[in-house]
């Protein structure tokens, strides 16, 4: 059967941002359609549109050539089309089953024999009576995906499914995907990663600040004019100079490092080891749940460990609160910039005083000194090209890059000889994360140090002079970037040995 | 005093009568943050379902509109708070306090001519049944059918979660209102009516309280019960059979501190009159350890304000 959709001139405006300028799309069953663009190019908004989320101001949607209303997510629904949102939206503390069930309208022992079977026929392995929130980020998916197949749907929308899977999980999904394209689901694929658009889809549309500025084939395209199209501008790639690091001097030192958690939701690390020299990138590459957090958290102090397990520049820094560590001149940069790394709700330049040294005297007799504050903040602001030199602008109202370059910045502007990052480009879009990278693979030109953590391979290959793994809170051997494949990780990831 | 086993009956008879009104309460109380709303106004809907009860009973001389008027009373002070909080997005800790100080005032303004009133008598169901079979018949006999409801209404509660469709909407709305309302659900509805229900029960109590346990209207007599069972709600963590537990502790003790004081042992007045909210909150903790079982059963979205995206 072939189903036929259409968006026709759809325009949606925010307040001080449009978001959908005319939008005009054709879109036909068998076939993998791209909608590509940085963040805040309006393919979310156009994707709630279409899942009944969002109502257009202007324009209209055809289905099969039907002018179709979709004012809730029930039309979105009654008129199959499935939606995967970027952001779950499962209900962590029921149980798979009864987030299948709520929405259905069969009886639960006939709903327990179609999922079954949707199970077998596309090979995935989920236990349907535990609660949601003992799953994986890939399984989480694959029950989104689930929740869309019961219903038979003719168009299956997936915003940005891959930012939070691993390689393994994002290879999955694309078997999948081409599966239900073949099974005749008419299938949009939402990202702002070029290489997937190249290896999955079929056709590809480029939107940029809420038009759609080009669509084309897919084998017609290459990463680069993709990626010029998408920014609009030329952007150059980086790479990191290989260095020796032989003579250097060892910065960080950590020896048989154990964590045993008391919360069943974390992850106890085991005898980790491990070395930092001057000038070094050290990248820990990880499935995200193997003890990433717990090791971030060891790194800055949110948690306190015995004895000298941790050397930092010849001193033993374990006992001493994040606070203490940076006056010793480390730096951090949490993976959630919005609940760890910044308070959203506070401005800019209170922000920047969360901050606080000794030696900067942003507070006084218990007084803040605000024009030494927003002096510092406006510095961060100019050096690290946030867009904005409103230091009394919320935080929240920054765009996820622009608050990275805030929180890199705040970190940077002291020059710390150590900066410890947890995905640092996180759902951010190409220019961004290019800017990003540059910068800390500047922090490495200058001498100083950073351990990056992260669940990104290209990046962590892009800028780690050493890399390991880290799987079930165990350190795998720390190789050289040079000798590393993303293969290799990927068995590492998994669990595997290589030799 | 004699320890016999009958006293013992009757004893174990008054503890019950005294956690009714904290069942019924707590009951609806659950149900409500189990959506995600956090209503602190459940003293304060007592209260009017204690004085719009016992008023109703004055005036039409019936039993049956007294009751059926107090749950409709405390339903329609809830609504004033789903209005405010669910329609109007005022913050609910706030809302639900301004909800039990307007309570008390207006029960108080209401209940001025109905100071020193007899109250009617409550038909007990079984009281043969009572005085003819020793230890068990005080138990188990004798009571209105508000208690018998009352002692049911956690297991039907607990069962209406677990396995009815409504119940799991109603899980789900209070895990996570956002992917509620993008399943289709309509979330403000289902907030509605759980705000709603727990007004009821809520009135329901305070007319227990009025109409049967001290059949009387006197200013503040719900006591701080709505509190405790506030309380309750959360040390039980959000389970209804917990609720129940709870409550028979805290009513057996506060009948059996009352027996000690009476006794005369040398502990001060003080300590026992504390001694129930001690032990309920200890036993509570005791038995509600599992960090597991607390993350799956705690409404996530508990409080948090939900709008929908336009």
């Amino acid at each position: 059967m072939n189903t036929k959709l259409k968006v026709s001139e759809i325009s949606k405006i925010y307040p001080g941002c449009v978001a959908n300028d005319k939008v005009s799309l054709e879109f036909g069953s068998g076939k993998i359609y791209a909608l590509l663009g940085e963040n805040g190019a309006g393919k979310s908004t156009l994707v709630k549109i279409l899942s009944g989320v969002v109502k257009p101001d202007e324009g209209q949607v055809f289905l099969n050539n039907e002018s179709i209303k979709l004012n809730s997510p029930l039309d979105a629904k009654k008129n199959n089309i499935g939606m995967v949102f970027q952001h779950f939206n499962l209900f962590e503390t029921l149980s798979v089953f009864e987030n299948l069930s709520i929405d259905s309208d069969k009886k639960n022992e006939d709903l327990r024999v179609l999922v079954n079977d949707i199970l077998k026929k596309y090979n995935f392995k989920i236990e349907l009576d535990i609660p949601v929130l003992n799953l994986s980020a890939g399984q989480k998916q694959k029950v989104e995906i689930i929740r869309c197949l019961i219903r038979n749907p003719k168009v299956l929308i997936m915003d940005e499914p891959t930012s939070v899977l691993t390689e393994q999980e994002t290879d999955d999904l694309f078997i999948s995907l081409k599966q239900f394209s073949k099974d005749g689901i008419l299938i949009i694929y939402i990202t702002h990663k070029l290489k997937e658009v190249l290896s999955l889809c079929d056709e590809v549309a480029v939107m940029r600040k809420g038009k759609v500025v080009s669509v084309s084939n897919t084998i017609d395209e290459k990463i680069e004019s993709l990626a010029n199209k998408m920014v609009g501008e030329n952007i150059n790639t980086i790479k990191k100079k290989i260095n020796n690091f032989k003579n250097s001097k060892e910065i960080l030192k950590i020896s048989n490092l154990n964590f045993k958690s008391d919360d069943p939701y974390e992850t106890n690390l085991n005898n980790l080891n491990l070395s930092l020299k001057k000038g070094e990138c050290l990248g820990i590459a990880g499935i995200s749940g193997n003890g990433q957090n717990e090791l971030f958290q060891i790194l800055s102090g949110e948690i306190i460990t015995e004895g000298t397990s941790i050397m930092f520049r010849n001193k033993e820094i374990g006992k001493l609160n994040p606070r203490e560590r940076r006056e010793y001149l480390m730096a951090f940069s949490p993976e959630d910039r919005i609940s760890q790394a910044a308070v959203p709700e506070l401005k800019i330049y209170e922000n920047v005083a969360l901050n606080n040294f000794k030696s900067s005297n942003f507070f006084e007799k218990g007084l803040v000194n605000e024009k030494k504050i927003k002096e510092h903040s406006k510095k961060i602001l100019s050096n690290f090209s946030v867009n904005t030199d409103n230091v009394e602008l919320k935080s929240q109202f920054l765009s996820g890059g622009n608050l990275q370059k805030l929180i890199i910045g705040r970190e940077l502007i002291t020059s710390p000889e150590l900066l410890v990052c947890f995905n640092p480009t996180w759902g951010l879009d190409v220019g961004a994360i290019n800017y990003i990278h540059e910068t800390l693979i500047q922090i490495n030109e200058q001498g100083k140090s950073s351990i990056l953590i992260s669940t990104d391979n290209d990046e962590l290959l892009k800028l780690s002079d050493r890399i390991c793994v880290i799987y079930k809170g165990k350190l795998s051997k720390i190789m050289n970037a040079d000798t590393v494949t993303a293969e290799k990780l990927g068995i590492l990831m998994g669990g595997g040995s290589i030799d | 005093m004699s320890f016999d086993l009958n006293f013992i009956g009757i004893l174990i008879g008054a503890i019950m009568a005294s956690s009714v009104p904290l069942i019924l309460a707590a009951s609806g109380e659950l149900i409500t943050e189990r959506s995600g709303v956090l209503n602190l106004g459940v003293e304060g809907m007592m209260i009017i379902g204690a004085i719009s009860g016992f008023a109703l009973m004055v005036v039409t001389d019936n039993l049956f509109f007294a009751v059926i008027g107090s749950m409709l009373s405390g339903l329609i002070i809830s609504l004033i708070f789903g209005l405010l909080t669910q329609s109007l997005l005022t913050n609910h800790v706030a809302t639900g306090l301004a909800l039990t100080i307007f309570g008390i005032g207006m029960s108080a303004m209401i209940g001025k001519n109905f100071v020193g009133i007899p109250g009617k008598e409550f038909p007990l169901l079984f009281i043969n049944l009572k005085e003819s079979i020793p230890f068990l018949g005080p138990i188990f006999f004798g009571h209105s059918i508000i208690l018998y409801f009352a002692f049911g209404l956690p297991f039907l509660t607990n069962y209406f979660l677990k396995k009815t469709k409504t119940g799991l909407i109603i899980r789900a709305v209070g895990d996570s209102p956002t992917s509620a309302s993008n399943q289709g659900i309509n979330v403000t509805l289902v907030r509605y009516s759980c705000i709603l229900y727990g007004g009821a029960m809520c009135g329901l109590a305070g007319a227990y309280l009025s109409l049967i346990y001290t059949p009387q209207w006197i200013e503040n007599m719900t006591g701080g019960r709505g509190w405790i069972a506030l309380a309750l709600v959360v040390f039980a963590t959000w389970s209804p059979i917990k609720v129940l537990i709870g409550a028979l502790i805290f009513g057996g003790i506060t009948i059996l501190q009352l027996h000690m004081q009476a006794v005369g042992l040398r502990i001060p007045v003080q300590l026992l009159s504390a001694l129930p909210y001690i032990m309920t909150i200890i036993v509570l903790v005791v038995i509600s350890r599992d960090s597991r079982k607390i993350k799956l059963n705690t409404p996530t979205s508990l409080g948090q304000i939900f709008y929908k995206e336009k």
